[in-house]
């Protein structure tokens, strides 16, 4: 018995379930359902459709390289059976599935926090490197309210170089 | 258990319209309420029966048969079955000729035939390895791949003759 993943989405295949196409060059495509196999009846390619594993891969939206990935490599080649070791990776398979679950959530939730630091850092650095190009220097000179005003930014060093080109 | 049942309805279902047409896009069209934008339309599958024309993969010289008889079964052979044909087209010099009645084992089929473990498999065309009365194969060489649902019908030989094993 054996756990497939379906060609298309990607998502487990337990036993019972699915239909497997194998085509003339010997090649076996597992389905997990008719929906997966009707896309690919379809020719549609599972890079460009949006709720499959292989397209949330590819543009990030999921974690692609983890070190709990490696404990699920396929091995073909059989194990001779020991109870000990085959109550120890059933326990294993538990721990494993939570850690990556949680590594997966931090993941996600990483990306969409969104980056307001590194954006708000961008913005000061643009603005003073190229206030120039809206006003001119020596009006800034006189004025010096139409400069930004200083806002206490983590990165120190970008405070420091301004202070001596200001004054 | 559930889904044996399922599948032995919707076979129920696709054999009682096979038998009329084949060719069921039309159905399918209205079912779905889609205009058939995509260009493949989706077929309905059926067994093998009278007047259907199946590829023959092995180097006994025949090209295209087509089944005169399936043995067994009232509504067709599927995989795995043997069926008697006529050569339809055959290569120059071989073996066999065209117009000769044989027997034959079906090896592909387009239908979807489900194993014991509960899924099913099916392959992309219909096609039959040419045997004797006996079930030996007449060719030497076997091409494409087979299921291993031969080794239950006792068809070892075409087996070992076999590149793959689906």
């Amino acid at each position: 018995m054996r756990i497939e993943k379906c060609w298309f989405c990607s998502s487990t295949i337990y036993p019972g379930h699915g239909i497997q196409f194998v085509r003339n060059d010997a090649k076996i495509f597992r389905f997990c359902r008719s929906k997966c196999h009707k896309n690919f009846k379809m020719k549609r390619n599972p890079r460009k459709v949006k709720w499959t594993k292989a397209y949330r891969r590819l543009h990030g939206k999921d974690m692609t390289q983890d070190s709990t990935f490696e404990f699920e490599r396929k091995r073909n080649r059989p194990e001779r059976y020991d109870r000990n070791v085959t109550e120890n990776t059933l326990k294993a398979i538990k721990t494993i599935d939570k850690v990556r679950s949680r590594r997966e959530a931090k993941h996600i939730e990483r990306r969409k926090k969104g980056k307001k630091a590194q954006q708000m850092r961008e913005a000061v650095k643009e603005l003073e490197q190229s206030i120039s190009l809206v006003k001119a220097p020596s009006v800034l000179k006189e004025d010096p309210s139409l400069t930004l005003p200083k806002i206490k930014v983590k990165v120190s060093q970008a405070l420091a170089e301004n202070q001596p080109m200001e004054e | 258990m559930a889904a044996g049942f399922a599948s032995k309805w919707s076979l129920v279902g696709r054999s009682l319209l096979g038998g009329l047409n084949n060719n069921l896009s039309s159905l399918l069209g209205t079912s779905n309420g889609i205009t058939c934008s995509h260009s493949l339309s989706q077929q309905q599958r059926t067994f093998i029966q009278m007047r259907t024309v199946l590829k023959v993969v092995d180097n006994s010289g025949a090209k295209k048969v087509m089944c005169i008889q399936a043995l067994k079964g009232k509504k067709g052979a599927r995989l795995g079955d043997t069926i008697v044909a006529s050569v339809k087209e055959a290569h120059p010099n071989g073996k066999v000729k065209k117009g000769k009645v044989v027997y034959g084992v079906v090896v592909r089929a387009a239908m979807q035939r489900g194993r014991c473990d509960g899924s099913e498999v099916k392959f992309d065309d219909n096609a039959v390895v040419l045997v004797d009365k006996q079930g030996q194969p007449i060719g030497t060489r076997v091409f494409g791949p087979v299921p291993h649902e031969l080794r239950k019908k006792k068809h070892v030989k075409i087996l070992t003759l076999a590149g793959h094993i689906a």
